[in-house]
């Protein structure tokens, strides 16, 4: 288990990690997943050693590691560019540590090949790197990390030189090694798809702090704020301003400049009003052309994908994505009646935080 | 040359002859002097023009060695540019890391700087260089005739002398390289992702274990590349060894070719030709030597 305690970093004056807690559990493939400059890899790094931490504890099986060097942790790490040694074979690549450890090489031989025949090498342990597949490569890079038997493993961002097609197989062929070796993994990316296709356990990061933590559906169905609600989901969640009054005692009204008007029971929840967001993601919206809705709304763009059928309505310019299940002939400049699932949807205050869904106020 | 059954018969087949044809040319026109100063090394009685040897003779290259000082000056000229290439690659592996990899406010200005050293012509900075070096001489000089006297100390100072010695010149040729082989070195380091060192780091590699079973195996072709350059271009150095060397002990090859050539008697194209073909020879060894590694210096750096 890896606790991460108010954990802190500065560059300078800069603070890049401002007070981090993390928790991942033994077994656990944890996905730290955020926009480019959230702090991610910066996070990781700290957590391998390669990066001091400022402030904070972190915490391996109960021993504070804050300052034991980073082969001393018992963590292992597969970068980004894998870092295979050109001039190595594979065998001598998954056999470097113990080969530094100065372990007696019919030892190293026997390990090299335990490891091979988990990862499915061991045709491939006389040759060079260049002489290998992205995803034997990929493979490599994992047996160099658990030949050291590690209680943690790292893996920056391993994905994101692969093209579409054999980052898919990675990330099934990831997930199976997980299962297999039951290790704990810490995984860094920047695509959700892989975080809510991989992870136990999602960490959003956003300016150098946590979003949110929690199971990938937990994110995706009750997300605590605007910036998780619209990064976690593929098209993202649509946010529209809405204002928020409140005509009798006991009543929500939202309504929105597109003439989207809702009534909604205030539940006795203390809710403030005026300015607020509702988040609807694009399968929560319902299409209909002429029929009664939520509100009104001209097509501007239509994506028919045969399963399913993308809409882009309202403004040009920012407009509300909506998916509509199968092929649906509409055209550019149709207009729509749209219903908006109110159990389904979100609302946030001015400020991005979510204050109960609606259907429970 | 598989290929050629793909390409459709006829329409292609003339652009590849033509190409083919101007590249022989070219080879020619490149391979002929190098033929010529063959043949004429090889010939009795050369002569200025290229002719077929009437007799074949190994003698002129006999002459080089047995009466003249050609071996003294093929050791000379290969322990100096050796040395200075050696040290060259030794300053430019450390220092192009350094200069990788450090973040500083002065490495831009520091790196055009040190390229002026290659621009300016050296025959405009002999005086200073030989004033310099000179007073150093002088100084280092006294320094060891405080120790030992008379033969001994110039003994030692044909060894570690600034002016008529090995030190000197083998510094000066080193300088001379330095820096096109620190920016080819820093372009190299710059190129070779970090990630293999903190590879690692994270497999408990000490400093010493980095550099010595990570770095400079990842670094050769980069080294190999700016060395060969050093080789070279030291190899071909006539002016400084000229300035800084008198003593007839210490004369480099190209010297001995220039002496030869500038004998008052008749001019013996000859052993002239044979003394130029031993001198080209060690460069055409390191460029074929070092050919495969320029192709991947140059060609982006270390893919694995």
């Amino acid at each position: 288990m890896i606790n991460l305690r108010n954990v802190r970093k500065f560059y300078g004056a800069l603070e890049v990690i401002k007070g981090v807690d993390i928790t991942v559990e033994d077994g656990e493939f944890a996905v730290f997943v955020g926009p480019s400059g959230c702090g991610k890899s910066t996070l990781l790094r700290m957590i391998a050693g390669l990066e001091g931490i400022d402030e904070g504890d972190l915490i391996l099986n109960g021993k504070r590691i804050n300052d034991v060097p980073p082969d001393k942790r018992g963590i292992a790490m597969v970068f980004q560019s894998y870092a295979l040694y050109p001039h190595m074979t594979v065998a001598e690549n998954i056999g470097f540590s113990l080969s530094l450890k100065k372990v007696p090489v019919a030892e190293i031989k026997r390990q090299v090949g335990d490891v091979a025949e988990i990862l499915q090498l061991t045709d491939y342990l006389d040759r060079r790197p260049a002489a290998l597949s992205g995803g034997q490569r990929q493979r490599v890079a994992i047996g160099r990390a658990i030949i050291k038997k590690p209680s943690l493993i790292l893996f920056d961002e391993p994905l994101s030189n692969l093209d579409s097609a054999l980052r898919v197989q990675m990330r099934a062929e990831l997930q199976r090694l997980h299962r297999e070796l039951k290790a704990t993994v810490v995984y860094v990316t920047h695509d959700q798809v892989e975080a809510m296709t991989m992870a136990d356990r999602i960490v959003v990061l956003n300016k150098g702090t946590v979003a949110q933590a929690g199971h990938p559906m937990d994110l995706y169905h009750s997300p605590d704020n605007e910036f998780v609600a619209t990064f976690i989901g593929s098209p993202k969640m649509n946010i529209l301003p809405v204002t928020l009054s409140r005509p009798d005692a006991g009543k929500l009204r939202l309504e929105n400049a597109d003439g989207l008007a809702i009534s909604l029971a205030d539940g006795g929840a203390n809710v403030a009003v005026g300015e607020a967001k509702l988040g609807i993601r694009p399968e929560h919206l319902k299409v209909s052309l002429g029929g009664q809705g939520d509100f009104s709304a001209e097509v501007v763009i239509v994506e028919r994908l045969g399963v399913e059928t993308y809409l882009a309505v309202g403004s040009p310019k920012d407009p509300i994505v909506v998916r509509a299940e199968g092929d649906l002939s509409i055209r550019p400049g149709d207009r729509v009646s749209l219903t908006v699932d109110l159990s389904a949807c979100h609302l946030f205050d001015s400020n991005g935080l979510v204050i109960r869904r609606p259907q429970t106020l | 040359m598989t290929d050629f059954a793909l390409d459709k018969p006829g329409k292609s087949r003339r652009p590849d002859l033509l190409a083919y044809a101007t590249l022989s040319l070219i080879s020619a026109f490149c391979a002929v002097p190098f033929f010529w100063v063959l043949l004429a090394s090889l010939d009795g009685n050369a002569q200025l023009f290229l002719s077929w040897p009437r007799e074949w003779t190994l003698n002129n290259y006999v002459r080089v060695f047995a009466e003249e000082d050609g071996a003294r000056w093929v050791f000379n000229s290969l322990f100096v540019v050796g040395s200075a290439t050696l040290l060259v690659m030794v300053l430019a592996g450390l220092g192009g890391y350094a200069l990788s990899r450090t973040r500083a406010w002065w490495k831009q200005p520091f790196l055009y700087a040190i390229l002026l050293i290659r621009v300016l012509p050296p025959t405009a900075l002999v005086v200073p260089l030989y004033k310099i070096l000179l007073t150093l001489n002088n100084i280092e000089g006294n320094l060891v005739r405080i120790f030992v006297g008379g033969d001994t100390a110039r003994a030692i100072m044909r060894w570690i002398g600034f002016i008529d010695g090995y030190l000197g010149l083998i510094l000066v040729l080193a300088t001379m390289q330095l820096p096109l082989a620190l920016w080819i070195m820093k372009t190299f380091f710059d190129g070779l992702p970090r990630d293999y060192e903190e590879a690692a780091v994270m497999d408990g590699a000490t400093m010493l274990q980095r550099i010595r079973r990570v770095l400079i195996p990842l670094a050769l072709p980069g080294l190999a590349a700016a060395g060969l350059f050093a080789f070279i271009s030291a190899w071909g150095d006539f002016l400084l060894p000229l300035i800084l060397l008198s003593s007839p002990e210490l004369q480099t090859l190209p010297l001995g070719l220039f002496r030869a050539f500038l004998r008052v008697n008749t001019i013996d194209y000859g052993f002239l030709a044979a003394l130029a073909f031993i001198y080209l020879m060690p460069a055409v060894i390191a460029f074929g030597f070092a050919r495969r590694f320029l192709v991947q210096t140059f060609s982006g750096g270390v893919k694995g």
